[in-house]
């Protein structure tokens, strides 16, 4: 089981923003702190401005974690507290821009664990923005899997913990598509019947990403002609393509109203999990991978209760309890051995090996090619 | 009005002092009120905007590069068809939402100011307003529920018999959600603008045999023109510079110049060069119409008539 495999890519300039949940960035900006848990999956907690960020600093029995929704819960943090005496206050953002934007500014200085994703761990040390872990201070790091061991975002995993994976895909109702989903190649086989009926993510890298990886290319090309020929693709199914989003799919899937959404996995699953009849599928040719990790910024206070959540979380039990409950994939081996049967025979979660082989890491790509992807689609989403 | 401020306590010494301690004393007033406002534009409005005019003279230019070399590509780069095409859509949009939110807009300032009940006036004012209240990102989350093939509107068309109707991921989704977000800002201002209305004026016409249409486009509209013209402005600088309804209704082919400059900014390329310089052309494009509306906004009205 230890051979499962995502590759990453070297990427000097780390300068991509693959923004997952991309969407939810509008919503902090467009709303500064509404409350919309009612409203949108994933949409809880967009920023709860508690009083975190003044006080933490003095207080030594208090760890602040700036995470993403849904990677934490009140049983985790009881339990944290109940074994370290550490109250946890955790506070979420919707995008790694506004992560990055506020510890920028300073506004998060009072936070000792963040959850990049993985092209932003590379940008953060490059900012020089990251404390280096003492892995000497760490217990139960060999219980990661090899590939997060050492990491290309993050060589020898020297500033960063992997935390969660997922992938992309499709989810869709089998019984409205009148078919099983297997690909990409099915959109432009039956393009004529899918009048805008199908939604794309929000992301240049990963729509572009998608259809070069189905034309047997890298995720990361560079190659102007590669980028062309997935661009005119692109453009043959826009009549298919009711729109570009990454929330707000939700309702319109489940009612028939699309036929099929891309999305990411955690989105998928969640829905899934109020909704049996749909059904999440990673392209049979693969898709893109992608991790969230743990990290320790250099301006965190309290840095021993930092290490002593970071190994909470890497205590298997505790790892496998979290991801029976919250539905996220682990990185670490030995809590998934834990996990249920059912849990672990999840194809959602934890994809078969062949097609994880298959499956590409995000990283950046050149100036030029970053400009070159960003013309094609800001035709596509005009014309 | 805001020299005379300081004055019942200040003149009885002023009579005495010299005269650069009286003019100082003037001074203070204005200094007091207008300083913080003040401060507060400099370092919010204008400092940041020069900031982004600075960064649009460096072509390309991306976060963590030296801000170095100067240049208008960045301009030149916004001449392209594609970008035009985004601006020219924007511009649609907004000009569309606007004429949208005066055709509904007038008639309901106009009930409210002149025929509802005057104790009903703030009451039926709040409720229209009331919508405010809730965020913009819901509000367009909530007509994906009604637009979509099978939401509220078709199942409530399909219940009468009639056709459904496919709206969403369209233009015409675009306009219904901005028309809704923005109509309440339409109807504040016209109101306050219809409530001054001479009534006189109005009996004055009817008893000199203007019919009802007469009276409106020769008495009504000339003295509330300037309220039209500040609701249309404010109701288009919004739409020019609303990104969620696009982006959440719009379908497919929705770009505008304000999700251009997001995914200049927060998206994959970073290219802050570019959307410092699309910033740019768009806060020069409501400058411009802004001056318009001082320059012609305030126009006396019986100039019209």
């Amino acid at each position: 089981m230890n051979t499962r495999k995502p590759r990453f890519y070297p990427g000097r300039s780390p300068r991509i923003a693959s923004t997952r949940r991309g969407f939810l960035q509008l919503s902090a900006a467009a709303l500064s702190g509404a409350v919309l848990s009612n409203c949108a999956r994933n949409l809880a907690d967009v920023n709860s401005e508690e009083p975190a960020a003044s006080s933490a600093a003095s207080d030594g029995g208090t760890l602040h974690v700036y995470s993403w929704a849904n990677y934490t819960d009140q049983e985790l943090l009881d339990s944290f507290k109940a074994k370290t005496g550490v109250e946890v206050v955790v506070d979420t953002y919707d995008s790694n821009e506004t992560m990055l934007a506020k510890m920028q500014a300073g506004g998060g200085s009072a936070y000792s664990i963040i959850f990049p994703s993985d092209y932003m761990v590379s940008e953060m040390i490059g900012l020089d923005m990251l404390t280096p872990l003492d892995k000497s201070r760490l217990v139960g790091l060999e219980n990661l899997r090899s590939q997060w061991q050492d990491p290309v975002y993050d060589p020898g995993s020297a500033h960063s913990i992997a935390a969660t994976w997922g992938t992309t895909g499709f989810i869709y109702n089998p019984a409205n598509l009148g078919t099983t989903l297997t690909g990409w190649d099915y959109f432009w086989e039956n393009g004529g019947s899918l009048d805008r009926k199908i939604t794309l993510l929000n992301d240049v890298r990963e729509v572009m990403g998608g259809v070069l990886h189905s034309l047997g290319y890298s995720y990361n090309s560079e190659d102007p002609a590669e980028l062309e020929e997935a661009y005119n693709r692109l453009v043959e199914l826009k009549p298919a393509i009711a729109s570009f989003i990454t929330n707000g799919w939700e309702d319109q899937v489940a009612s028939g109203d699309l036929l099929v959404s891309m999305a990411y996995s955690v989105d998928a699953i969640a829905l899934i999990e109020e909704n049996p009849d749909l059904e999440y599928v990673i392209p049979e040719t693969g898709s893109s991978l992608w991790t969230d990790t743990m990290v320790i910024p250099k301006s965190a206070p309290n840095l021993d209760a930092a290490y002593e959540w970071l190994n909470f979380l890497l205590v298997p039990e505790n790892a496998a309890s979290l991801v029976e409950r919250l539905k996220f994939a682990t990185p670490n081996k030995t809590a998934y051995e834990q996990l249920s049967a059912e849990t672990k025979a999840d194809t959602k979660l934890f994809p078969p090996q062949d097609l994880l082989d298959r499956c590409e890491g995000i990283a950046p790509v050149s100036e030029e090619a970053t400009e070159l992807y960003d013309q094609y689609w800001t035709q596509l989403t005009s014309s | 009005m805001s020299t005379s401020t300081p004055t019942p306590s200040v003149v009885p010494k002023a009579k005495v002092s010299p005269r650069w301690q009286q003019k100082l004393g003037h001074l203070v007033g204005p200094l007091v009120l207008l300083g913080p406002p003040g401060v507060w534009l400099l370092l919010l409005l204008v400092i940041p905007t020069l900031l982004i005019f600075q960064l649009s003279l460096i072509p390309g230019i991306r976060p963590g590069q030296p801000m170095d070399g100067f240049g208008f590509g960045n301009y030149l780069n916004i001449l392209q068809p594609i970008y035009l095409q985004v601006i020219w859509r924007s511009v649609f949009f907004a000009l569309g939402s606007t004429v949208l939110t005066l055709l509904l807009g007038f008639p309901v300032a106009y009930w409210i100011a002149l025929m509802a009940p005057k104790r009903w006036q703030n009451l039926l004012l709040v409720g229209f307003v009331l919508p405010l209240w809730t965020s913009s990102l819901l509000r367009a989350y909530a007509w994906i529920t009604i637009l979509r093939p099978t939401g509220v509107l078709n199942s409530f068309l399909s219940t009468f018999g009639l056709p459904t109707l496919d709206l969403l991921n369209r233009s015409s989704a675009v306009f219904i959600g901005m028309s809704y977000s923005f109509l309440p800002y339409m109807v504040l201002v016209l109101y306050a603008s219809l409530e001054k209305l001479d009534k006189r004026l109005l009996e004055a016409a009817a008893d000199l045999g203007a019919s009802a249409p007469q009276t409106f486009w020769k008495v009504t509209v000339p003295q509330t023109l300037p309220g039209i013209a500040a609701g249309c402005l404010l109701v288009f600088i919004a739409g020019l510079g609303d990104f969620v309804v696009p982006e959440l209704l719009g379908g497919a082919s929705s770009m505008t110049v304000s999700r251009l400059i997001y995914n200049q900014f927060l998206g994959a390329t970073r290219n802050w060069g570019l959307g410092s310089g699309l910033s740019m052309v768009l806060i020069l494009a409501v400058s411009i119409a802004i001056a318009l509306l001082i320059k012609y906004g305030d126009r006396d009205p019986e100039s019209f008539s």
